[in-house]
């Protein structure tokens, strides 16, 4: 265990190397420079020299090499450096900003799977009738509509129509925990509602063909109360699948929540990276990249180790 | 097999409505933090300012932030009319020399009183070898800043200049503390910095002792980012904010028929067409670009990309607020698609050519144009490829000149002509200026009307001016666009102010009450 653990932790090393050197040179290849991006917002215009100064300032004189190698060295030190626009320390951003999209994607997966999983079952159960027709066939509809359009419906209706929730925006939940709450219902609504059609599908299929087998039968036939033979034998073998595509789901949301975020103007993660993106901020791109890449890789990581406790035939080779 | 159909889902009609009811009550009721103080100020800003540096142009969002924290010698008032600032008075003693008094109650956030010595430290900052600021450039003009007492600045120039108290006035030239930190310059604004969220919003508290007694009418102001257009504007329809800035041009006519809703607007920037005359090629002739300026159809580029809202624009773009007037019926490329194939003809371009025109998919307002644009040029027998990369990408490929033909939004930062010097005097490479365009023509007026302070005079260089961009062709204009804030109706006292002092709006935020 102890020999897979250290062996597992290199090859992270090394892919965190790997994804941080990419990372690095393609901001470099990508055209735009952030000192004449943040002189000239706004279409204003600003000397030759102002830029050249500022570019001294943050760093971007000095040599491609050179820069590379206090990028590697102070990463290895978890230094992130400081954001070229304002000077703030990356990592501090990182640590206001990262709860914030995970606490999105968490409500987003309570929400989906409190109600995916129930509706999935109950389509699967009955399947072909009322009920599955209709939800089945909203499904289609939710697992097409992109969410943004979802989110800009939510707004019109829930808050310019209807006037009961928050157009968008963000306060601390320990400022005012019911103002937070009012604000995360939309964002995480929206989220929720691709991840439900997903998981809805999942439970929907495997209850469907969990249903029809031999033990099944043979728990109805002995006499088994309906809700114990779905919870007992039909359920818990039809969420294998279920829990599988949620854990890669969640893998994804945490760089994909970025149109839903800038729709609500929730201030997460993807929101701040894009907007360092789009001010070629590249300590901040970096910092982010990896962060995530790191969550990804100890996500992994975690798993393979409870796969192998689970499942004892899995050797941790 | 039947299965489950026992399994007990007790969701009947009454109880799922009973619940969506109960829910949306609930949501419905307490909304506390919406209505806020009674003078909490809430401003739904375009974007988030990347930073607030006083010296340093960083967009319209930083600048309108920095407006409320930092004065400099000169100032508008609440309608916009040039008035000494952080000065009391300003004096010339000749064409050359500037004398400002300070205000004897004008004190910084920390309680300093506001000295000589501090406006000659600003300047010194503005103007040192390292500096960022954006006037730098403009202000090589001053020669020397002293303090001859505590509370009188003698300013000395190279040359006179007609624009000097305008200069002044800019949003990037306020007076800080001498004794400030480097990352803490410390302003003596109506407002000072309270607390703020990267990302989310800044807050700013009423200065007590703000020189302008009665002042600032609220007691903070919450800056809220919204870099979504339509969230921005439905936070104001949902009262999340009781003012916007950038009203979106599509829901214009809404706020106008709105009885809770009104807007502040005026005509800002313009768009136009910048041109790559440095590559050997057809763009290289004026009477080329001029025929590109005869065209174009304006008013479909106005109703395309800002829902019918600006004003064509068919020669030298003279702001409105501006004191010259400068309308010479024969300098205007009015939409002629004849004589401009005639003029390609005459050009040896009679079955036109093709070029790259650039654009940015970042702005909706800029792609769209370039659209209309295409199809005008088209028309003429110009076949344009579209680019459209990102702004950063877009910044670059207009400072590289890799492009022949290239849409663009600008404007200039106070209502006179002179303000379009940064868009036409010669210059090392600028995104914001055709690339490879020089006229001496253009520069020797530029500079005759920048050093000659009277009105007269400079109303006949101007006239030469606009004759001159008419003939050199140093940008195609096409209109002003209608720039609006909208706002609630309990908001009064704000100002959207005239043509480019609309960048200054937020000098009228010492006045805006809620009430």
């Amino acid at each position: 265990m102890a020999g897979f653990v250290l062996r597992r932790a290199l090859t992270a090393l090394v892919m965190l190397w790997v994804v941080g050197t990419i990372v690095f040179s393609v901001l470099f290849l990508v055209p735009g420079d952030p000192a004449e991006l943040l002189l000239t917002s706004g279409g204003s215009t600003a000397t030759q020299e102002a830029i050249h100064n500022l570019r001294v300032k943050m760093g971007l004189d000095r040599p491609v090499a050179a820069q590379y190698v206090t990028f590697v060295a102070d990463t290895a030190k978890l230094d992130f450096g400081r954001s070229l626009i304002d000077d703030t320390p990356v990592s501090t951003t990182i640590a206001q900003r990262l709860p914030r999209t995970l606490e999105l994607i968490f409500a987003a997966a309570v929400i989906a799977l409190g109600t995916g999983i129930p509706a999935g079952t109950y389509a699967g159960l009955n399947a072909g009738g009322r009920f599955d027709r209709i939800v089945s066939g909203l499904n289609a509809l939710l697992i097409s509509v992109p969410g943004f359009v979802t989110g800009t419906l939510f707004i019109y209706f829930f808050a310019q129509f209807l006037g009961v929730l928050p157009a968008g925006g963000y306060v601390a939940f320990f400022q005012h925990p019911w103002m937070h709450l009012q604000m995360l219902i939309l964002p995480a609504v929206t989220v929720a509602l691709h991840l439900f059609s997903i998981i809805f599908r999942m439970t929907r299929a495997s209850v469907l063909e969990m249903r029809s087998h031999d033990w099944v039968r043979t728990a109805v036939a002995k006499g088994l109360r309906r809700r114990l033979v779905v919870r007992r034998h039909v359920l818990r073998n039809a969420l294998g699948p279920v829990v599988t595509v949620v854990g890669l789901q969640m893998g994804i949301l945490l760089g994909s929540t970025v149109l839903v975020e800038f729709i609500y103007n929730w201030p997460g993660l993807s929101g701040y990276l894009v907007t360092a993106v789009e001010q070629r901020d590249y300590p901040t791109v970096r910092a982010v990249i990896l962060t995530v890449a790191a969550i990804f890789i100890a996500i992994n990581f975690v798993v393979e180790v409870i796969y192998s406790l689970l499942d004892p035939r899995i050797r941790l080779s | 097999m039947t299965h489950a159909s026992g399994t007990s889902f007790p969701t009947t009609r009454r109880t799922v409505l009973v619940g969506i009811g109960a829910g949306l009550t609930a949501l419905a009721m307490p909304r506390p933090s919406r209505a806020a103080a009674a003078k909490s100020l809430r401003y739904g800003l375009s974007t988030f300012p990347p930073s607030i540096k006083p010296w340093e142009n960083t967009g319209a969002a930083a600048n309108t932030v920095k407006l409320t924290m930092y004065r400099g010698l000169m100032g508008y008032d609440g309608k916009a009319k040039l008035v000494p600032e952080v000065a009391e008075s300003i004096d010339w003693p000749d064409d050359k020399t500037a004398v400002f008094k300070l205000r004897a109650n004008a004190v910084f956030h920390n309680g300093k009183p506001v000295t000589s010595k501090d406006v000659v430290y600003t300047f010194t900052q503005i103007q040192a070898p390292d500096s960022t600021a954006y006037l730098k450039n403009a202000l090589t003009n001053i020669a020397k800043v002293e303090a001859v007492d505590d509370h009188t600045v003698k300013f000395s120039l190279h040359a006179p200049s007609a624009v000097f108290t305008q200069l002044l006035a800019n949003y990037c030239a306020g007076i800080v503390w001498s004794g400030s930190a480097a990352d803490n310059p410390i302003g003596c604004g109506p407002y000072k910095p309270k607390s703020q969220e990267r990302g989310v919003h800044i807050d700013v508290e009423k200065f007590a002792d703000f020189y302008e007694k009665g002042r600032p009418m609220c007691d903070t102001i919450r800056f809220i980012a919204y870099s979504d257009e339509n969230l921005r504007y439905a936070a104001l329809q949902t009262g999340d904010v009781d003012l916007i800035e950038y009203l979106p041009w599509a829901q214009f006519d809404a706020v106008s028929k709105s009885k809770a809703l009104k807007m502040a607007a005026t005509t800002g920037p313009f768009m136009l067409l910048l041109f790559n005359v440095a590559k050997k090629g057809p763009l290289q002739d004026p009477k080329v670009r001029q025929a590109i300026g005869y065209a174009i159809k304006r008013e479909d580029v106005i109703d395309a990309a800002f829902a019918g809202h600006g004003t064509p624009l068919f020669g030298f773009p003279n702001p409105e607020g501006s004191p010259f007037k400068l309308d010479d019926a024969a300098s205007k490329w009015t939409y002629d698609p004849d004589k401009a194939k005639a003029m390609l003809a005459k050009a040896g371009y009679a079955s036109g050519f093709p070029c790259k025109l650039l654009a940015t998919s970042t702005y909706g307002m800029h792609q769209d144009t370039a659209s209309i644009v295409q199809a005008y040029l088209q028309m003429i027998g110009i076949q344009a490829t579209l680019d459209l990369p990102d702004w950063a990408s877009r910044v670059k490929a207009g400072k590289d000149g890799d492009y022949d033909i290239a849409v663009h939004g600008l404007g200039g930062y106070y209502n006179d002509p002179d303000s379009m010097w940064p868009l036409l005097h010669s210059g090392p490479s600028n995104y914001t200026r055709s690339f490879g365009f020089s006229s001496k023509t253009i520069d020797g007026l530029l500079e005759k009307g920048r050093t000659t302070t009277d009105e007269a005079k400079r109303q006949t260089i101007y006239e030469d001016l606009a004759k001159a961009y008419f003939e050199e062709v140093p940008q195609v204009p096409l209109n002003w666009r209608v720039q609006a804030d909208a706002l609630h109706d309990n908001v009064s006292g704000f100002m959207a102010f005239p043509g480019w002092l609309n960048s200054s709006s937020a000098y009228s935020l010492d006045d805006t009450d809620l009430g």
